[in-house]
């Protein structure tokens, strides 16, 4: 019996999640759309650093492009959200696949700074070409309308964006515990090795880049839908420290510890909205103090002390009825196996 | 033409003006085990390297089961039936010993992004039949009863032996061995030659190993090439090659070479 | 003519102050094989702090200097022992993650203690602010006593490497680690002191820039990209090099900025950037990759 297992515990969030917005106002419900789409980022982008071992710092960008190019498609050229907004997310896609170019002749430091130059060069483009962008001051979006479901903009856009989070989740979930999963964390682990088995390099990168950006622009286009309101301000070099905590917070390399980070940082980021410099000093302490005594995260931490919350890197066949299954039983036919 | 599964012609490399290998022939036959031997800086990783893609050579031809695999990525030439083994544990840390086996099906598996995502029924099927292989390949190293532990919870013979079974379990034709013996005691020595001699034998795959244990190259190697300072000294069976005297020079020195010729 | 002229002094002053902050990156990188992520904070933060000093305390300059180089040359010594000594062994990830939380840790407070994001501080010219003339250039002396400056100070470290024992030592450490341990050098003191004299030299471009521009929590960034671009541009393990790839970005972003338009100055880091890792990763004078400890 694993009554608090992972299964159980997200059943009863996402229980809770679908029956709050009668009881939240106004502002409670801002806060948890606010989560939900961040929690869209973070299995993205821990996907690619946590999983993928890619240290890549271009999440924010990507999360501007997909807010920008689904803003931009409705008010430059007039489309409706609901074709504005996949577009938005696979331009996103894109981008995060060109990235995985330069991402196989540098790794590590060189990848993170490139990455990084690259997030900068898209705010700088976000500020500057002011003709297309609308520049610093940014630009209001045409107001979102579910019609012909009789809900207003701000609950549809939370179902909206919760049933985005659940599939997505679900995808993502299911990916990682398959040959792909394992493929980005050989890469990770033991690139030569992976490449001696047979993984390509370039196709398992372009996907786990590809695959971050795309959620990267979910996000974004949600994002700019919520708000109504795109600005260069929203993906700056802070949103890429929020971003990075979710993940070292809640946990690398794992899907839910994606959703654990998103939902503890959305939640302090709310509560010190008024002073931004403690921000940065809380969510600055926040990676320190994680990397170097909790890297694993809190995933890890619950992994330790509650059962059920095992994420195996193989889709694991429900056990048979009978109970002899349990650990190994096989007789080790040389004694190469004991230690 | 001989049933010659690996050919090397003429190899030459070098990095940066510093000649490594020069002039390198190779011709390891199906079934075979071939020791690669010399003194250290004798360029025998590099050749390794080299056959499995990591560097390219200036000059030469390297062979794989008919085809030309210089110039070739090394996931590429992976696919075309190359194996290969690491002086340090590769073992992926962050999986169990059952996941880095299934891994080891990475090139004749074919679940993708989509069917792995959505959870088609293809994906289910192939899991299945990935886990089933991995355990029999497990058994057949006798590392069952680990399948479930974290690879970093196995000790270095452990990890060593599944290091190797996780690359036969890609039914390669070749497994290139980069000192598998290093690190391990007389027991687990025992063992490796054992564990060797049952992947030729059961599984017809052909091994070259780079090794610095003698007993273990004399022992269960079928031929044994000798390199030293980049070029191939002696080739032939292990008691020739122990007995040739460039050998003996190579890494004794000369003087010593007379001292043994004298007694 | 004279526009030209006028940029090419005004980049070689940038320049210079990038090259200093690319002379931390190279420091740092040579010994332990890792670009800190809060070079630029080390900047900012030692910029702020001889603005306390001067402006509002009211202490001399040569003192502030000397100060604020020290305080720099603590907040170095700091993170190497946070964030470098008990990650050395671990992945890349780690590393550099823990230098970016120090990097905001440092901009939060530098937020906190001295004004919110839209405060920008200023700091009084040393020289007289009035122009002289030299040749046909136009010249402010401030910028004469940042180059005078910058020049000082790459001497006194190139005397440091290759004179003292200290820098002999640091460069053992950074060719061999593991033979220079054997030798008996304390290569954790070894790196500590390479943080330390990185985020030094940091601070010491941040009083001599600090009468130049205008100081504000959000500069760290910009000059750790634009120092990072200099550094990668000269090849990171070259001492000469960040000089050479300072002087290049500042004169390239000043001429970029005359003739095509002032925004595009802020691009140049990362043009600059993106060009060298694609085409030649180990840049101008690199030589070896780079190597971690």
């Amino acid at each position: 019996m694993t009554p608090f297992s992972r299964r159980n515990v997200l059943l009863a969030l996402l229980a809770a999640a679908i029956l709050l917005p009668p009881f939240a106002n106004v502002y409670q419900l801002f806060v948890a759309n606010l989560i939900v789409i961040y929690v869209l980022l973070a299995i993205g982008l821990n996907i690619l650093v946590g999983y993928a071992g890619q240290l890549a710092f271009a999440n924010a960008a990507m999360f501007g492009i997909g807010a920008y190019a689904t803003g931009l498609l409705q008010v430059q050229l007039g489309w409706s959200f609901w074709a504005a907004f996949p577009c938005g997310a696979l331009i996103a896609a894109v981008v995060g696949l060109a990235l995985s170019l330069p991402a196989l002749r540098l790794s590590g430091l060189y990848l993170a700074l490139s990455t990084l130059a690259f997030a900068q060069a898209t705010q700088w483009v976000f500020l500057h070409w002011e003709s297309v962008t609308f520049g610093a001051g940014g630009f209001k979006t045409p107001p979102l309308s579910f019609a012909p479901l009789p809900v207003d903009k701000p609950l549809g856009l939370y179902y909206l964006s919760l049933a985005l989070a659940v599939a997505l989740f679900l995808f993502a979930h299911n990916l990682v515990a398959s040959r792909v999963g394992r493929a980005f964390v050989a890469v990770r682990d033991g690139e030569v090795a992976a490449e001696s088995l047979g993984v390509d390099l370039l196709r398992t990168k372009a996907l786990a880049f590809g695959i971050s950006g795309f959620y990267a622009g979910v996000a974004g286009g949600l994002y700019s839908a919520m708000l109504n309101f795109v600005a260069p301000e929203g993906f700056d070099l802070f949103q890429m420290v929020l971003h990075k905590a979710m993940i070292v917070v809640g946990g690398l390399g794992s899907v839910v510890g994606s959703v654990l980070g998103a939902g503890v940082i959305i939640v302090l980021l709310e509560v010190l909205r008024a002073f931004k410099g403690l921000q940065e000093i809380v969510f600055g302490a926040l990676l320190v103090v994680f990397v170097l005594f909790m890297r694993g995260g809190l995933i890890a931490v619950i992994k330790r002390h509650v059962r059920g919350w095992e994420e195996p890197l193989r889709l694991v066949q429900p056990p048979p009825t009978r109970p002899e299954a349990a650990p190994a039983q096989a007789q080790a036919p040389a004694s190469v196996a004991e230690r | 033409m001989s049933a010659a599964v690996l050919s090397v012609r003429d190899l030459h490399i070098g990095f940066g003006g510093v000649k490594v290998l020069e002039g390198i022939d190779l011709e390891v036959r199906r079934g075979e085990i071939r020791g690669l031997i010399g003194p250290n800086g004798a360029g025998k990783t590099t050749l390794l390297n080299v056959i499995c893609g990591i560097h390219r050579p200036q000059q030469g031809d390297i062979v794989l089961n008919g085809t030309s695999v210089v110039g070739r990525k090394p996931s590429a030439i992976a696919r075309l039936g190359l194996g290969r083994t690491f002086q340090t544990s590769q073992l992926f840390r962050g999986m169990t010993v059952l996941e880095n086996m299934m891994t080891g099906l990475h090139r004749q598996t074919h679940t993708g992004l989509i069917s792995a995502g959505l959870d088609l029924k293809r994906r289910r099927r192939e899991e299945a039949q990935m886990e089933k292989a991995a355990l029999d390949a497990l058994a057949f190293v006798g590392m069952s009863e680990f399948a479930d532990r974290p690879a970093t919870a196995l000790s270095f013979g452990q990890q060593r032996v599944v290091e190797i079974a996780r690359t036969l379990i890609g039914e390669p034709a070749v497994v290139l061995m980069d000192e598998p013996a290093v690190g391990l005691s007389a027991n687990r020595l025992t063992e490796l030659d054992a564990l060797l001699r049952r992947i030729r034998d059961q599984k017809g795959v052909t091994l070259i190993l780079i090794e610095h244990v003698i007993r273990l190259v004399m022992d269960v190697c079928d031929q044994v090439t000798v390199l030293s300072s980049g070029r191939c000294i002696a080739d032939g069976p292990p008691e020739a090659v122990r007995n040739d005297r460039n050998v003996i020079e190579a890494y004794l020195g000369k003087e010593l070479r007379a001292r043994h010729q004298a007694s | 003519m004279l526009l030209f002229s006028y940029l090419l002094m005004s980049g070689v002053t940038t320049g210079a102050l990038y090259a200093l902050v690319a002379l931390g990156f190279v420091v740092v990188n040579k010994a332990t094989g890792i670009i800190n992520f809060a070079q630029g904070e080390f900047f900012m933060f030692a910029g702020f702090v001889a603005w306390m000093l001067h402006v509002q305390m009211g202490v001399n300059y040569a003192l502030t200097f000397a100060l604020a180089v020290g305080c720099g040359f603590l907040l170095g010594c700091l993170t190497e022992r946070i964030a470098f000594r008990p990650l050395a062994k671990s992945d890349i990830v780690s590393l550099v993650l823990a230098t970016v939380g120090i990097a905001f840790v440092l901009r939060g407070l530098a937020r906190l203690i001295w004004g919110g994001k839209a405060d920008y501080l200023s700091f009084p010219p040393l020289t007289s602010p009035d122009p002289i003339m030299v040749g046909n250039i136009m010249v402010i002396p401030q910028q004469l006593a940042v180059l005078a400056g910058t020049v000082v100070i790459m001497a006194v470290f190139t005397v440091f490497f290759r004179r003292t024992r200290a820098g002999k030592m640091m460069q053992a450490t950074a060719d061999n680690a593991k033979a220079a341990l054997l030798v008996g050098i304390r290569t954790d003191r070894i790196y500590t002191l390479s943080f330390g004299t990185g985020a030094a030299i940091a601070a010491a471009a941040a009083v001599l820039t600090a009468p130049l521009t205008l100081l504000y929590p959000d500069i760290g960034f910009a000059f750790f990209l634009k120092g990072f671009a200099a550094a990668v541009l000269g090849g990171l393990t070259s001492l000469p090099g960040a000089v050479l790839g300072g002087l290049l970005v500042g004169v390239a972003e000043s001429m970029a900025g005359g003739y095509i338009h002032s925004s595009v100055m802020e691009l140049s880091p990362f043009v600059v950037i993106m060009i060298v890792l694609v085409l030649k990763p180990s840049g101008l004078l690199g030589g070896r990759a780079m190597r971690r400890v």
